[in-house]
């Protein structure tokens, strides 16, 4: 992952900010940096979003395209993530030098994010066995400023609130193979219900505390991290040690119960906006990149 | 069903546009605080991202560095749901490096490179959503971004796309057009002193045309380098305005 | 770079795609109308006096059409007096996804300045373009774009000076629709109403098509056949392979039986057979339909009978006797795969010639047309002017065929004239072949260098050409004019070989201008010895190696008896029939023209390997001999057919004694058996080998009327000798490609055309002779009729042993003969018969020559010869 280089004399100074629950930046432990997020950024998606977490920046496009059920869950439909860790955020992920970090990013997202208890995946079965929704899910790393699972997780959240899948029905064919059809009413599509989707929150163990949404340099003076994904409901549904240092488990369990208490409080704002942003509808002025 | 009609006997194209009608162009310089040049242009549906680092040490091998001037690297790549249908891969596949070294090509001839001997400039850009003309959306931000950068280029690098639909030259192809299986041909204009960066064209062109079609790419490109040059002094004006404070 | 332009969104899902396009908005799209002040255009097509008087709307108006009514009443609107028409971009649009022809059409009317229609681009009109809404069908949207247009327009309209009395009036036969325009304040009629308004051009009514509401009201409303199956249902059919898709081939004897031609991978095509009214399912012929194969317990065979759809039927009428296959027990070793049609999905209607069945009931306006080809069914069409048309030929066009009603409904076009006239029936037979032979348009004749016209003096470079300047034109050029040509000079040795090729644009100035009779009398007398004849005589003798050499690589010379006509010069009837008479000259020409042929075809293939048009002749597959085998056999004659030259050699073999003609009855047959020579692009094809001349590669150069594949030919020829430079067209080989098809099926309907044409005027000289007796010779063997050739007339016959009205003779059909045993006369191939000609007229649409045999007698089916008229000689064979 792009690193900085940071000091013994910094890491101190960091270090006490820390202990003392003020940040270099100003911010407490458990804050999180000015945030923006933006839906339908990228027309020929069926859905997508972009975030900014401090200088991070990532770009979530969705594209919905029909494929057979795995046959381990013949009624279900399901994801696939991709994470491009592009050039554009640093030249260290020129050619294949951001692979490592993109398949380990995306697998993590799998395990988070496609399972029943986040997404309604039956709501993507169209035919059991025959076809379903796939729906593909890429990330694209335009800029990198620490906490990119955080910052991920929620323009992933956003992108499926702003995906719409073309309405599909099923005509029996006579000799019972069953033929889709699409419906040409661009208005005719269906949503997905994002509700339970959870929000991943990493937090940084620096010193005795730890904190959320650490930037780089708080990241460089950490030696490991826990990573939570928490849904609306503040239940957990997927834990992990990141980094190369070892835990306690009492830290574990503390960074935990940080990690579901900051988790819990991003679901209200965030749908809030989202929903306020829909309300605008077409009479919206879309920001993208020119503003 | 019968195929696109690309050019109406009253002269329209399928989106409205008279033949030597650019699409509309927006673009931003600075979009990015890391990078030391960045810059966001959409061309219609086209969009495209610019980020440049540099000049600054040779990465990796040593022996890549030139004495005499700076190595110019570029890299293309497309997000995976910038086409119709999804990428597998956002670069590697031929195309995309088909596509980096005409960049390389086309900057070499317009950056100032001999001012950074043993030094690399990095130039990526990315697609963000292809709606045609790719090459040209990318030379046009990346141009920004190379300015935004503060790079000195002899000129502005302009590209635009042209094809020929019914014995008319048409410019700044949208993708419809583009794969109607016609010529397209992609042309890097260093506008000011009207030499030609690069030019390339796709299947067969009878001799004839092709004059009327360089000159319409080449008429599109002015008109592209004068919607640059604006953006660049917008944002100098915005940027002056800004460090005054 | 338009600065107003707003852009929205338009997206469309094809597949699971989403796609997106931009639309521009703009507001320098003008309305086209004089009366307009506001709108900057350079030039109006709206008329201020666009007044066609109607009963409806007095005052001046234009006429915005709906999709509909401009995909079904064309014909209306080609008419001259519909004026002042709006066509809008909508509309447009539509018309070209659902009819390819109606759009070609509606842009021919629209390119006729003297119409007046205008083409509005709405959909990129900042103020008439409407997105579509939340719930609305596509077609619900066009509507409301079309209203939205047309109400653009009337308020666009009122701001102009002296535009007060202007309307714009919406036609439309959608109800819903007419009504929401009211609603909006705008006039719209039903395009029936409106024309029936129109005071001055009652006869236009009849050319209205029927709408879906009329054929309801005509029909008794039971269900006559099965409904076809939607577009979706037949794409997943096909997909699935329950149901085939194929072009809908009637049958041209039987209307209860037709054929459905499914084009399998590559040689891989099979025939399906459909039998019954209601499994044919109204598909008209040349259809693209899509059907469903019966059990295999439920195939049958061909019946072979000849059934006519007679006099019309109620469609109160059961169907059940017309679904019944009629026809013989069936034989299993003939049962064809039998199938039935489930779905349309191509009409493939033109409109049709032939002539009106008035109805019995006087005052009736609903009568039957009856198509002169005979695949095609009768038509209901609609007139006030039967009476005036009885005994015209008509052309009619079908407007739908709904499922209660026994025949489709179409609606009259045009008038071409009195039935059995000859220019009439020129004109149906060119127009049934698919021949355009309107005039040249004025921007064609603009090409045209201005009369008179003559070289000028520089073009002549004075080369004394005393070499044998082998013109091939011989017979065409006029002495003492300077003509310019295209010339193939070749320099040969004494044994024809050619040591040089040279082509050249050139200005011929010609010694003398020679028949072809004049020719071959110069070159047979030997008191004449002027350098003309010598060199004449230099050529014939050029000519005869030449030729030797071709047939010694296997080129055939197979003959068709070609016919002439000697014409009255008052009437153009012809007087005289007989078949052409080939001299020496003949062969020299021919000799030349095929060199010239050849060796351009190599120049033109040496520079343009990708786009030169040439032209090859396909070796025929064996199969195809089996007639000639079994004709040869039949004399004992051995044919062999390995290589062209083998079948040339074993032609020239085949003699009998005191039998001079069966050598050429042979090749007749022989060219039965070959293949079409086609025109094809270079680029596009591997095979290029002329069979029928033995040459490796052959094109169309030279010929005595002009060709088009030869303009193109020398076109190429010019750029290949700098004489000229490309053009982009010339160079695309997909273009090149298109052409050749075009001029293929041009070149095949011209040939049936001169068929055709060849029937009629035979048809018109026998007509005028009466009866004759001639001798002919059987050419096929068939199992109720033999068909004979008369070789004074080069005419052939069929001799029918079975009819209607006369008791069937014992009929025995030995296949392997092939030999036809009628009574106790058994017919063989190329046996000498007499026959009596005559011209059957009892249907005037289907005139024929009915032979019936003299000679042989055979007691109860040869006839006596009938009283020759004194005019006639006596019929002679000259071998």
């Amino acid at each position: 992952m792009a690193a900085v280089q940071v000091c013994e004399a910094e890491k101190v100074y960091i270090m006490h900010g820390v202990r003392d629950d003020l940040r270099v930046d100003g911010r407490g432990c458990e804050d999180y940096r000015h945030m923006e997020i933006e839906t339908d950024v990228v027309s020929n998606t069926d859905g997508s979003a972009r975030v900014k977490l401090g200088y991070t920046d990532v770009l979530v496009g969705i594209k919905a395209e029909i494929g057979k059920p795995k046959p381990a869950a013949p009624d279900e439909g399901y994801l696939e993530f991709f994470v491009d860790c592009s050039a554009n955020a640093t030249p260290e992920f020129e050619g294949r030098g951001g692979e490592e970090l993109g398949s380990e990013l995306s697998c993590t997202l799998y395990k988070v994010f496609n399972n029943v208890n986040s997404l309604e995946l039956r709501a993507l079965c169209i035919a059991p066995r025959e076809h379903c929704w796939v729906l593909y899910v890429d990330v694209l790393l335009l800029q990198c400023d620490g906490n990119l699972f955080d910052a991920i997780s929620i323009a992933i959240k956003a992108a499926l609130f702003n995906t719409r899948i073309p309405k599909v029905t099923i005509t029996e064919g006579e000799e019972g193979g069953a033929e889709l059809e699409l419906s040409d009413d661009p208005y005719d599509c269906v949503r997905l219900n994002v509700e339970n989707v959870p929000c991943i929150v990493t937090l940084c163990k620096i010193g005795h505390r730890h904190v959320v949404d650490a930037t780089l340099q708080e990241k460089a003076c950490s030696v490991a991290g826990l990573l939570v994904s928490v849904t609306h409901k503040g239940t957990i549904t997927c834990v992990r040690k990141v980094g190369g240092g070892s835990l306690e488990p009492e830290s574990i369990f503390e960074m935990t119960e940080t990690g579901k208490r900051v988790g819990k409080a991003l679901h209200a704002p965030l749908m809030k906006l989202l929903r306020d942003e829909e309300a605008q509808g077409k009479q919206r002025q879309k920001v993208g990149f020119l503003g | 069903m019968a195929g696109l009609e690309l050019l109406s006997d009253q002269g329209y194209r399928l989106d409205g546009r008279k033949p030597s009608e650019l699409r509309k162009v927006q673009a931003r310089m600075g979009v990015f605080t890391q990078a030391d040049g960045s810059a966001y242009i959409e061309q219609g549906n086209t969009k495209a991202l610019a980020v440049v680092y540099g000049p600054h040490e040779v990465r990796g091998s040593r022996s890549k560095a030139l004495h005499d001037r700076a190595v110019i690297n570029c890299q293309y790549s497309m997000a995976t749901f910038s086409t119709a249908e999804r990428k597998r891969r956002p670069h590697g596949d031929r195309k995309s490096s088909e596509m980096s070294l005409h960049l390389k090509q086309t900057f070499e001839a317009a950056v100032l490179t001999s001012l950074y001997p043993r030094s690399q400039i990095d130039i990526f850009v990315k697609i963000l959503q292809s709606d045609g003309g790719n090459y040209s959306a990318c030379v046009n931000a990346a141009t920004l971004a190379v300015i935004d950068a503060g790079i000195p280029m002899r000129d502005y690098v302009c590209a635009c796309s042209a094809g020929f639909v019914e014995n008319t030259a048409v410019v700044d192809l949208c993708h419809a057009e583009e794969s109607g299986g016609g010529t397209v041909m992609s042309l890097a204009l260093l506008p000011r002193g009207g030499q030609v960066a690069l030019v390339q064209m796709d299947a067969r062109l009878h001799q004839d045309h092709l004059d009327a079609l360089m000159e319409a790419a080449m008429t599109a490109c002015r008109s592209l380098g004068q919607v640059l040059d604006g953006v660049v002094r917008q944002h100098l004006q915005e940027v002056s305005v800004l460090t005054a404070e | 770079m338009l600065k107003s332009k707003t852009f929205v969104k338009k997206t469309r899902s094809g597949g699971v795609m989403k796609i997106v396009r931009e639309h521009y908005l703009r507001d320098d799209i003008w309305c086209g109308s004089e009366f307009c002040v506001e709108c900057k255009h350079d030039s109006t097509v709206l008329q201020k006096e666009a007044v066609i008087e109607s009963d409806l709307c007095s005052s001046p108006h234009y006429i915005i059409p709906d999709t509909n009514v401009v995909l079904h009443q064309i014909d209306i609107l080609e008419d001259p007096l519909i004026k002042n028409v709006i066509v809008l971009q909508t509309v447009l649009q539509e018309i070209r996804h659902r009819s390819a022809p109606v759009y070609k059409r509606i842009k021919d009317v629209i390119h006729t300045a003297a119409k007046h229609f205008y083409t509005f681009t709405n959909e990129h009109h900042r103020e008439t373009f409407i997105e579509r809404e939340q719930g609305e069908s596509a077609n619900d949207r066009n509507d409301r774009a079309i209203r939205t247009a047309a109400q653009w327009y009337s308020e666009h309209l009122k701001k102009a000076p002296d535009a007060q009395d202007l309307k714009i009036i919406l036609l439309t036969n959608d109800k819903a629709n007419k009504q929401k325009a009211e609603e909006c304040g705008l006039s719209a009629y039903k395009c029936e109403e409106y024309i029936k308004s129109l005071i001055a051009n009652p006869e236009l009514v009849d050319r209205l098509a029927l709408s879906s509401d009329d054929i309801n009201e005509i029909t008794t409303g039971k269900v006559l056949f099965p409904e076809h199956l939607p577009l979706s249902r037949i794409q997943a059919g096909i997909k699935s392979g329950s149901l085939l898709q194929g072009t809908f081939r009637a049958s041209r004897d039987n209307y209860l039986e037709a054929t459905v031609f499914i084009q399998g991978d590559g040689e891989d095509s099979t025939e399906v057979l459909i039998q019954g009214l209601q499994n044919l399912n109204r598909a008209v012929h040349q259809d693209v339909v899509a059907m469903e194969l019966l059990p295999r317990e439920a195939w049958a065979s061909p019946s072979s009978l000849v059934l006519l759809d007679e006099g019309p039927k109620a469609d109160s009428e059961n169907l059940e006797e017309e679904n019944v296959v009629r026809g013989r027990l069936p034989d299993n070793a003939l049962l064809k795969p039998t199938g039935k049609v489930v779905g349309i999905i191509k009409r493939n209607w033109r409109p049709f010639c032939g002539m009106l069945s008035q109805s019995h009931i006087k005052e009736a306006t609903r009568h039957l047309f009856t198509p002169a080809d005979r695949r095609i069914p009768r038509i209901r069409v609609e007139t006030r002017q039967a009476a005036t048309l009885a005994g015209q030929r008509i052309m009619v066009a079908i407007d739908g065929w709904p499922k209660h009603s026994r025949y489709p409904n179409g609606h009259f076009v045009k008038a071409l004239g009195n039935a059995g006239d000859k220019e009439t029936e020129t004109e149906v037979l060119l127009l049934e072949h698919d021949v355009p032979h309107q005039a040249f348009s004025q921007l064609v004749l603009s090409f045209l260098p201005k009369m008179p016209w003559a070289i000028t003096e520089e073009v002549i470079r004075p080369v004394h050409l005393y070499t044998l300047c082998c013109n091939a034109m011989v017979r065409t050029l006029s002495g003492s004019f300077h003509r310019l040509a295209f010339s193939c000079i070749w320099e040969v040795n004494q044994d024809a070989e050619i040591l040089h090729t040279r082509f050249t644009k050139s200005v011929i100035n010609s010694k003398a201008s020679l028949t072809y009779a004049e020719a071959q009398m110069r070159i047979d007398d030997s008191n004449m010895n002027d350098d003309i004849t010598k060199s004449l005589r230099g050529l014939n003798r050029l000519a005869k190696i030449l030729k030797k050499k071709r047939i010694e690589k296997g080129a055939l010379t197979l003959s068709s008896p070609e016919v002439r006509f000697h014409m009255d010069s008052e009437t153009h009837d012809p007087v005289d029939l007989q078949t052409k008479e080939l001299k020496e000259t003949n062969s020299m020409v021919e000799e030349f023209m095929l060199l010239a042929n050849i060796s351009v075809a190599q120049k033109i293939y040496d520079e343009f390997s990708e786009c030169a048009l040439l032209r090859k002749h396909p070796a025929p597959p064996l199969s195809n001999y089996d007639i000639l085998n079994k004709a040869a056999k039949s004399r004992d004659v051995v044919v062999q057919m390995d290589s062209a030259k083998a079948l040339a050699d074993s032609l020239d073999r085949a003699q009998i004694k005191d039998f001079p003609y069966f050598n050429t009855l042979l090749r007749i047959l022989a060219t039965r058996c070959m293949m079409q020579a086609v025109y094809f692009c270079s680029g596009m094809d591997s095979d290029f080998h002329h069979y029928g001349l033995a040459s490796p590669i052959y094109t169309h150069f030279t010929s005595p009327i002009r060709r088009y594949a030869d303009i193109i030919v020398h076109r190429l020829l010019a750029v290949a000798i700098g004489a000229d430079c490309t053009d982009p067209d010339l160079l695309d080989k997909h273009k090149r490609s298109a052409l050749c098809n075009n001029l293929n099926y041009r070149h095949k309907m011209a040939q049936y055309a001169q068929r055709a044409s060849v029937a009629l005027h035979t048809q018109l000289f026998f007509k005028s002779r009466g009866v004759l007796n001639e001798e002919g010779f059987i050419l096929f063997v068939r199992k109720n009729a033999i068909i004979v050739l008369i070789p004074k007339f080069g005419l052939e016959g069929t001799v029918f042993f079975e009819s209607k009205d006369k008791i069937t003779p014992p009929l025995t059909f030995n296949e392997e003969g092939p030999t036809l045993t009628v009574q106790n006369h058994t017919f063989h191939l190329f046996d000498r018969v007499k026959v009596t000609i005559s011209l059957d007229s009892s249907n005037i649409q289907h005139q024929k020559i009915r032979m019936s045999i003299i000679e042989p007698v055979i007691p109860g089916v040869s006839v006596d010869p009938p009283e020759m008229e004194p005019q006639t000689k006596k019929a002679r064979l000259n071998p």
